[in-house]
């Protein structure tokens, strides 16, 4: 199995961890999945999820001006929904680490 | 900002796709003006585009439209404007030279034709626009699109004279009408565009030739001033856009 396929579904629990640490925007976002070793990651591929999770109004966007001056940049911040999922994200995840961790160690 | 050329090439090759597939404006904007910031970033620190979409640019173009709704209330606003505007430079045309005369089959042909042609673009520029083909290649497909409506056109026409014989005439009461209606058409668009275009364009195409055939000029000598007039309007006022745009 490809890390991609394992982490399809987990990678939105991140993005919204991330997001939740305070209001940042795409390349930043991608530099922090790099820095806690999400380097099987293609970085525009958080484009189409961070997408879906507006639809979906877990988080907002807004356009700030850059202190450098230029074109805007997009800003994302995590909203009521995007926290009540987040906190569903942790549970979840405990449940199903604790679970494949139990199982793989028994097999050492 | 500045982004590299392969860069650049895949954000206009990503606004067309999603525009072809019918996505709303703004949303696209916002989406390539992001993409646009990434890249200009990523670039900074040493990375290509090839790195950033981690995929073919086909797949990942379908995987951001895949996640945008489709512009129906956009699309519900374009589609009515542009065959409005279709006609009535249809019917302008033909009202000036005296022509007003269809048959069922034209009523129906033409918006066949324009719904067609429309299609037949969206499909090709989505094509073009996701798939890495040598120019000659692109350059056929838009000739094809391009001639398709003049060739259904032209076999409109000849169905019509062999088949069709039942016309619907206008009378001069009615050539004046659908001038005028022409007219405040195109002034209705350009006030909902807030663009000059859709009155400049059909001033260029009908004015030239209303004014030549006011003169005692001979045919021969009318036909040729309004073939030189034409295209010599439209190049000036392209290079008059190209040079606002700059």
């Amino acid at each position: 199995m490809s890390s991609s396929q394992i982490l399809k579904g987990i990678l939105e629990g991140c993005l919204l961890s991330i997001i939740a640490k305070g209001e940042t925007y795409g390349y930043e976002i991608i530099g922090k999945l790099y820095n806690y070793g999400f380097t099987m990651v293609s970085e525009g591929s958080i484009y189409p999820l961070l997408l879906r999770m507006r639809k979906e109004g877990l988080v907002t966007t807004s356009q700030k001006n850059l202190p450098s001056g230029g074109p805007k940049r997009k800003y994302y911040s995590l909203t009521a929904k995007g926290r009540k999922e987040l906190e569903a994200f942790k549970e979840r995840w405990d449940e199903i680490a604790g679970c494949v961790n139990k199982l793989l160690e028994e097999e050492g | 900002m500045s982004i590299s050329k392969e860069s650049r090439e895949f954000i206009e090759d990503l606004r067309l796709y999603l525009i072809s597939s019918g996505k709303n404006e703004k949303e696209i904007e916002e989406i390539a003006g992001e993409l646009e910031d990434h890249l200009y970033e990523a670039e900074k620190d040493g990375k290509d585009i090839n790195d950033i979409i981690g995929k073919t640019p086909r797949e990942y173009m379908e995987q951001l439209a895949n996640e945008m709704s489709f512009d129906f209330k956009g699309l519900l606003k374009f589609i009515p404007v542009t065959i409005l505007g279709a006609i009535s430079y249809i019917l302008m045309g033909d009202a000036l030279r005296g022509e007003m005369e269809y048959s069922l089959l034209d009523l129906i042909g033409y918006p066949f034709i324009f719904l067609f042609t429309l299609f037949l673009s969206a499909t090709s520029f989505k094509y073009v626009a996701s798939n890495e083909i040598s120019k000659t290649k692109e350059w056929l497909i838009f000739w094809i699109v391009g001639s398709t409506p003049t060739v259904l056109f032209l076999a409109f026409i000849y169905w019509n004279e062999n088949y069709d014989p039942v016309t619907y005439q206008v009378g001069t009461v009615g050539n004046v009408i659908a001038i005028v209606l022409s007219i405040l058409i195109f002034i209705g668009i350009s006030i909902w565009n807030k663009s000059w275009v859709f009155i400049i364009i059909p001033a260029i195409l009908f004015l030239p030739q209303v004014l030549i055939e006011q003169t005692s000029l001979e045919e021969n000598t009318k036909v040729i001033l309004t073939g030189i007039f034409i295209p010599v309007c439209i190049m000036v006022y392209s290079l008059i856009v190209i040079r606002r745009e700059k």
